[in-house]
């Protein structure tokens, strides 16, 4: 019964389905191979690639180390990028949009040339390279994100809510955490999820700015560079399962949110 | 200062503590320090607008502008970090280095030429796919089929990247699978080539183009289309007529985003290419591995890479005729 226009489009779009997980499946099944060698066809089978990552301590300490990361940016950039969006989405002044652009800035300069700037910029401000830097630089690349999710959240808010509220005595500042900070719950969640998954699996910013202490992306990406090896299947696959589930679960989150709230 | 527009309910004292019901809200409200400070600093709108503006100003034009500006200074200079007792001088040696040696324009050109191609690439190919979710699906069964997209796009650069090496490699699935048919007797090279650097860079950026083609293609009203064919245009008259000048404003943000993050990908041509690939992004990165005075040149790359992108995304929409608006909208 279908034409053959859809035939088409539906097989294109399961063939592009097969592109986008392919080389994820077979990275996962590559960590299972009982070789040093990374390569098909696989013979023999073992998870002592998976036990051996959870016993080494240098996998442990980045991935903590990248956790810390992701929730200290991501709480940073929950404050501030709220407080732009408050700020610019009810304000009419005099070069409102030249504001707009600058705050979006973060958002589209590619990726090497934000953290190039970092670099130079923490060093002209005195900020040594570190735990802190890494912080800063993927805070500044949220922000955009954030404001732009809670701007587009707010536009939504009926004005009457925050009017209601400072009609029975509430000042504005009251009116915002009570009534507006709920309202915007739904986006917030939604924010803070791509701000982690961003800063969980972000390379370039920790590569410039990190010290000695390396980020899960950074190790894996040494440990590339010295040579490909199972293991490195292991722990790409324990990260996989763990953004893939964090992903999903936001999504179920944010779906359900929005549909009760709205 | 005049505080016109106060509200009548804005005085605590309005609010009646209800028998037993003093909450923390209705304590704070009441607290006196609490309100002298709110008078002092929200009783107006004028107030409430600085109390906003100025962290959120120091912030956007600290942070946002600072490391921009602090790079381009420093191309200026003719050595940093400054030694002490000398004032660095202004130069514009660091911009002249780049045209005088061709092993930093072939780089830089080949950046610009494979990220155009690139971009384009994904167009042609998302297109259809962002068409065939928006236009051929029940809207049920839209989200669920755009998930299936979305999942492999949480995972992060570097672990896609790997992903790649494996499905390419010499020993790859990829090669497995055409000797195992019998099209080459030996493993095919498509690893550290524009081949897999360029596979690479569509597996990492093809959500950026879907997302805002998607979003465009679903607010076509159905109708426009309807009364298209009751005007008697065909199939592909519809497309080029209504569908495709409708998806205009999807088709740039698409395609800025796409060009602006694949040109700024520094792990993956450093995974997936080889030394016939170095990309502008490595030329950039080798001046900030080694010590000394290389800072100012590696800014003065950097800044040349920044106009470059910024002015070919400029072209760009000024070439489809798109006013300056929202790119990420």
């Amino acid at each position: 019964m279908m034409r053959p226009s859809q035939i088409a489009l539906t097989t294109f779009y399961w063939a592009f389905i097969v592109y986008l997980f392919l080389p994820l499946a077979l990275m996962v099944v590559m960590g299972f191979k009982d070789s040093n060698f990374i390569g098909f066809p696989i013979n023999a089978w073992t998870t002592r690639w998976y036990v051996q990552v959870f016993q080494d301590t240098a996998v442990l300490h980045a991935f903590g180390y990248t956790l810390l990361i992701a929730i200290a940016s991501t709480l940073l950039s929950l404050v501030i990028g709220i407080w732009c969006a408050v700020f610019l989405g009810p304000a009419r002044f005099w070069g409102r949009a030249l504001v707009f652009a600058v705050m979006c800035l973060p958002a589209v300069i590619p990726g090497v040339i934000s953290a190039i700037s970092m670099r130079i910029f923490i060093r002209a401000i005195g900020m040594e390279p570190g735990t802190g830097a890494i912080i800063l630089g993927l805070t500044i690349h949220n922000v955009p994100f954030v404001a732009l999710m809670v701007l587009s959240r707010l536009g939504a808010m009926p004005r009457s809510q925050v009017e209601a509220a400072r009609d029975l005595g509430a000042d504005s500042l009251v009116a915002f955490l009570r009534v507006t900070l709920p309202f915007l719950f739904p986006s917030l969640l939604g924010a803070s999820i791509f701000c982690m998954l961003l800063s969980f699996d972000d390379f370039v910013r920790a590569f410039f700015l990190g010290g000695y202490q390396p980020t899960l992306p950074v190790l894996i990406f040494a440990e590339l560079r010295s040579g490909m090896s199972p293991a490195i299947n292991a722990i790409s696959t324990v990260v996989l399962v763990v953004t893939a589930a964090l992903g999903l679960w936001a999504e179920r989150g944010t779906r359900r949110l929005k549909g009760t709230r709205r | 200062m005049a505080t016109t527009s106060e509200r009548t309910g804005n005085d605590a004292a309005l609010i009646r503590p209800q028998d037993g019901t003093r909450g923390f809200w209705t304590r704070l409200t009441a607290n006196p320090a609490y309100r002298q400070a709110s008078d002092l600093l929200l009783s107006s709108d004028r107030r409430r607008f600085w109390l906003l503006a100025v962290p959120a100003l120091i912030w956007m034009f600290g942070t946002h502008l600072g490391p921009i500006l602090t790079m381009i200074r420093i191309s200026f200079m003719d050595s940093y970090p400054p030694t002490a007792g000398r004032i660095p001088e202004m130069t514009l040696e660091n911009y002249l280095l780049f045209f005088q040696a061709p092993n930093y324009i072939t780089p830089f050109v080949r950046t610009f030429v494979y990220s155009t191609c690139y971009t384009l690439l994904t167009l042609l190919l998302m297109y259809p796919i962002a068409y065939f979710l928006a236009k051929k699906l029940r809207p049920g069964r839209q989200m669920l089929f755009l998930l299936l997209l979305l999942v492999p796009f949480w995972v992060g650069e570097i672990v896609r990247t790997y992903a790649i090496m494996i499905l390419l490699g010499n020993r790859g699935f990829l090669n497995i699978v055409l000797m195992g048919l019998g099209l080459t007797s030996r493993p095919i090279p498509f690893m550290y080539t524009g081949f897999s650097l360029g596979m690479g860079l569509v597996y990492l950026t093809s959500l950026y183009m879907l997302l805002p083609l998607y979003a465009s293609l679903e607010k076509i009203p159905r109708n426009y289309l309807e009364a298209a064919a009751d005007l008697g245009a065909g199939s592909w008259t519809r497309f080029r007529r209504v569908t495709l000048p409708l998806s205009k404003d999807g088709i740039a943000s698409g395609c800025v985003l796409v060009f602006l993050i694949s040109t700024g990908y520094y792990a993956t041509p450093v995974l997936l290419g080889g030394p016939s690939t170095t990309v502008f992004a490595e030329t950039i990165a080798g001046f900030f591995h080694v010590a000394g005075d290389k800072w100012p040149e590696g800014a003065a790359f950097s800044t040349i890479m920044l106009l470059a992108s910024l002015v070919t995304v400029g072209l760009f929409l000024r070439l489809l005729g798109r006013r300056r608006g929202n790119l990420l909208g």
